[in-house]
């Protein structure tokens, strides 16, 4: 059956967990092209062989039209799917920059083409020239603050010698802190700190 | 049109197979397997996905019948109790794909049959959220067609978020796109 590539290429991007993100997949990617073109060639096979008939391609309603119809709309349905694929996952990457920071994690790195990673780039860059014309850390607050400090405990391994912006840290795993929420809030959102409650 | 050229599930939707009879012949083509050239007769009887047949209706080469998902047998167990029946496994897809082939047919009732299967399905899975747990909910879960489940899972967040809201606890958490965490050794 035709369009089946594309197809394919859909459901690898739909069986994944909801809200993950699963890595390019350039194999299937290649195969739907590759599909596609051989559609192209079995329609200007068929719109050859009418041609040489001598009959009207336009207005001719032949057998060999209804082929080409078939392999045209096997071709334009491949490229809807690529077409999706690629763009949902724009729609992702987009996404990222809101809620994992501004700077990727390998782990998701690891996930993206280059070219995603190049849309990543200018995406942040867009939104940090944003950001720094109308003065505003938009990046932050993404849960409405009770109060301005909060107390978090580090799970995950970060640098030395990171400077918040009162006072230089020591961040050894499994030390608790009370810091301010707008520093604490990307690391928690990388998964490298938890919020303490009560 | 355009505002689901993008969308996955209707894509997914959209591959569904529907029987289709072919009105004109088609060369160069390999649809029908039991052909022995590879080319459609006129008059060929083929399973072909919707996105196809669709627009090979709209030209008038193929006239579209209802797919066996929407036969007397499921029909009967609809009618019987439609909140017991395992529809994804019929078509994951069941109201959509329905949705899709009802102006397409000829068959008057599909209309009928999608809107009570939903109503009643509908009623029961909301009355299930609220009284029973995540875990017994395994067990109808797997009989929900894609969009019941979407519902059924909205339903469950916003149980868990009010529930959440009402005991307090952490407010940020760790990316969900980043997976689970993993054990730290």
């Amino acid at each position: 059956m035709y369009g089946r590539k594309g197809y394919q290429l859909v459901k690898d991007f739909a069986s994944g967990e909801k809200g993950q993100l699963k890595p390019f997949n350039s194999k299937l990617f290649d195969e739907t092209i590759e599909e596609c073109r051989q559609n192209q060639r079995l329609i200007q096979s068929l719109m050859r062989k009418m041609e040489q008939e001598g009959l009207d391609v336009q207005n001719n309603r032949n057998a060999d039209y209804y082929g080409a119809l078939v392999h045209h709309l096997s071709l334009i349905r491949n490229k809807r799917c690529l077409m999706a694929y690629v763009h949902n996952r724009a729609d992702i990457v987009r996404d990222l920059g809101w809620r994992v920071g501004l700077e990727l994690p390998p782990e998701i790195q690891e996930k993206l083409t280059t070219l995603e990673k190049e849309y990543f780039k200018n995406h942040s860059a867009a939104i940090k020239s944003y950001m720094g014309k109308v003065g505003i850390d938009l990046n932050v607050d993404m849960v409405p603050p009770k109060d301005p400090y909060i107390k978090v405990r580090v799970v995950g391994d970060i640098d030395e010698g990171i400077v918040m912006s009162d006072k230089t840290t020591n961040f050894a795993r499994h030390s608790m802190h009370f810091l301010k929420r707008t520093d604490a809030e990307p690391y928690i959102a990388r998964g490298q700190m938890e919020e303490l409650t009560g | 049109m355009a505002k689901y050229y993008y969308d996955i599930d209707d894509i997914l939707t959209e591959e569904e197979f529907a029987p289709v009879l072919f009105h004109k012949p088609a060369n160069g083509v390999t649809i029908d397997p039991s052909a022995e050239t590879n080319s459609v007769e006129q008059g060929a009887k083929v399973e072909l996905p919707f996105w196809l047949a669709h627009e090979l209706h709209l030209r008038q080469a193929v006239s579209i019948n209802l797919p066996a998902c929407f036969d007397q047998k499921t029909r009967l167990e609809i009618q019987a109790d439609a909140a017991c029946v395992d529809l994804r496994s019929r078509c994951p897809y069941f109201y959509e794909f329905g949705c899709k082939l009802q102006p397409l047919v000829t068959d008057r009732t599909l209309g009928i049959l999608l809107s009570t299967a939903f109503k009643i399905r509908y009623k029961e899975r909301l009355t299930k959220v609220f009284t029973a747990t995540h875990l017994t909910a395994s067990k109808f879960l797997p009989f929900l067609t894609i969009e019941e489940t979407n519902l059924y899972e909205a339903a469950h967040l916003s149980m868990t978020a009010f529930k959440k809201w009402r005991t307090g606890g952490p407010r940020f958490q760790r990316a969900s796109i980043l997976g689970r965490k993993r054990k730290e050794s």
